[in-house]
């Protein structure tokens, strides 16, 4: 029972940590597809007098990555209904060019406003429409959650460090006498501590079966089952075979600095 | 013969005050000696002891064990010198989760010899102390007698070339005591090991004319 115990006392917190690190990892998988997906839905509309190339936006400014130039029959299509052939010409000769520009990468409102300020400059452009106000609230609202849940993962990562440095302290205790007569009588580093390496490993194998299966299981079942979109639509981003790995190399992390501290600290002959 | 301990102009020092317990100590033990160590409480024959296990570093001058300077020894020697003492406590240091039979052969596990030679070395020892039957036990179902009877045999198990005992019959009744020291004696004639015992009196039992120094006023001196 005491052993049970002992061995749990370890896992459960080495869990919570490992669970940390899964969820930032899908977070980070998930919401890193969202973030493109606002990125490359978003474009600035241009209003030029004369016909513009995507070289001419470019020296303007160099974030300007695409150019796709929006047509104006269309646009007089539905306005001249009704009206003469050689009145929608005139109309038609009239109107303005219309561009929408992507860009290279996703900039904050002054980037934003710089490329207006740039694009503005020239005097061929009419009118530039960063639509900077839709995008940054989504964005800042998607930031936010983001920096929510990471707020979130480190507390709980401080939490359970603080568990597993309560935890061993009680190794300490337990294993000081046998890892002092082990030394007095010459055993190196790795023999009195072998105990302590093995019993923390399995506890690391463990820990990182526990939460990998926790994750498959959300991945195969109930993902596919929770009609929540971003889930169903990132199923596969859930987990990968990749983060067994990445879990399995944390628990050891934290399992030899774990040791170690208890090692380390219990050098020494009591008098 | 040759000197299995020698200290020359030897200070140590003790807590984190640095006190002084010993100064200017010069003294040899040779091979095949068995040497009392007495002295007043307090009077640094512990801290000479943990000296000479290398748990503690010379203030200044110098101490060879075993042809080692502890002076100014590297751990992985240290560790090595170690596997070659024998070193009974009179809290018998044992490890009480650990069978009779694993504390006895706890310097052969260190050294790294085969289970089979750790079998026999066991069985031979424990028949040797009179504990052959208790050899599956723990630590804590023995009396106390019985424990340093195992402590004695896991300090003889490795045959070192010399077993440093801290008051080793400090906290045993006299027929326990009796039975420590004729083992001690035994290895001491038998297998020509180098016996140093710090104790605050010598048993009356001894009748041969060992050595015998006494720590005073910081200074080591043999009484002759």
């Amino acid at each position: 029972m005491k052993f049970i115990k002992n061995h749990l006392m370890f896992i459960f917190p080495l869990m919570a940590i490992l669970l940390g690190i899964e969820f930032y990892l899908v977070f980070e998988r998930t919401t890193n597809s969202y973030e493109k997906g606002l990125k490359e839905g978003y474009s600035m509309l241009v209003v030029t007098k004369e016909p513009m190339e995507l070289s001419n936006f470019q020296t303007l400014n160099s974030h300007i990555s695409s150019a796709e130039k929006i047509e104006r029959e269309g646009i007089v299509t539905e306005v001249v209904k009704g009206v003469s052939k050689s009145s929608s010409e005139k109309i038609l000769a009239a109107l303005p060019y219309f561009y929408n520009l992507g860009l290279d990468e996703y900039l904050h409102t002054s980037g934003l406003n710089e490329i207006q300020k740039d694009l503005e400059a020239d005097k061929n452009i009419k009118k530039v429409e960063t639509f900077g106000t839709t995008y940054h609230s989504n964005y800042r609202l998607f930031s936010f959650i983001k920096f929510i849940l990471k707020v979130f993962i480190v507390f709980m990562a401080v939490v359970s460090l603080f568990l597993i440095i309560k935890q061993m302290e009680i190794w300490k205790y337990a294993h000081k006498e046998r890892m002092q007569v082990m030394e007095i009588f010459g055993a190196p580093l790795m023999l009195r501590s072998g105990v302590l390496f093995r019993m923390a490993f399995i506890d690391a194998i463990l820990a990182t079966m526990l939460v990998s299966g926790i994750f498959f299981y959300i991945k195969l079942h109930w993902a596919a089952q929770s009609g929540i979109d971003i889930l169903m639509q990132n199923q596969e981003a859930l987990f990968k075979f990749s983060d067994i790995a990445i879990l399995f190399g944390s628990a050891i992390l934290i399992v030899i600095i774990a040791v170690y501290s208890v090692v380390f600290s219990s050098k020494g002959v009591q008098e | 013969m040759s000197n299995v301990i020698h200290a020359s102009n030897l200070t140590l020092t003790y807590g984190k005050r640095g006190k002084e317990v010993i100064k200017d100590a010069n003294f040899s033990i040779k091979k095949g000696e068995f040497v009392f160590i007495t002295g007043p409480s307090g009077s640094g024959k512990s801290t000479l002891l943990k000296a000479l296990y290398g748990k503690l570093k010379p203030a200044e001058g110098n101490l060879v064990v075993g042809g080692q300077d502890l002076s100014n020894i590297r751990q992985g020697k240290l560790q090595e010198l170690r596997t070659h003492m024998g070193i009974i406590f009179q809290d018998y240091k044992l490890i009480n989760e650990w069978t009779v039979k694993k504390n006895v052969v706890l310097p052969l596990m260190i050294a790294g010899y085969p289970t089979e030679i750790q079998e026999t070395q066991a069985h031979r020892l424990l028949k040797h102390v009179k504990l052959a039957e208790h050899a599956d036990r723990y630590p804590l179902e023995l009396s106390g007698g019985e424990q340093q009877r195992v402590g004695v045999a896991r300090a003889l198990s490795k045959n070192p070339v010399v077993i440093l005992a801290d008051e080793p019959t400090g906290n045993l009744d006299d027929y326990s005591s009796n039975v420590i020291w004729d083992l001690m004696e035994n290895a001491c004639q038998q297998l020509d090991t180098t016996i140093l015992v710090v104790t605050h009196k010598i048993p009356t039992i001894f009748s041969l004319p060992y050595r015998h120094f006494i720590i005073e006023s910081k200074g080591v001196y043999e009484v002759h």
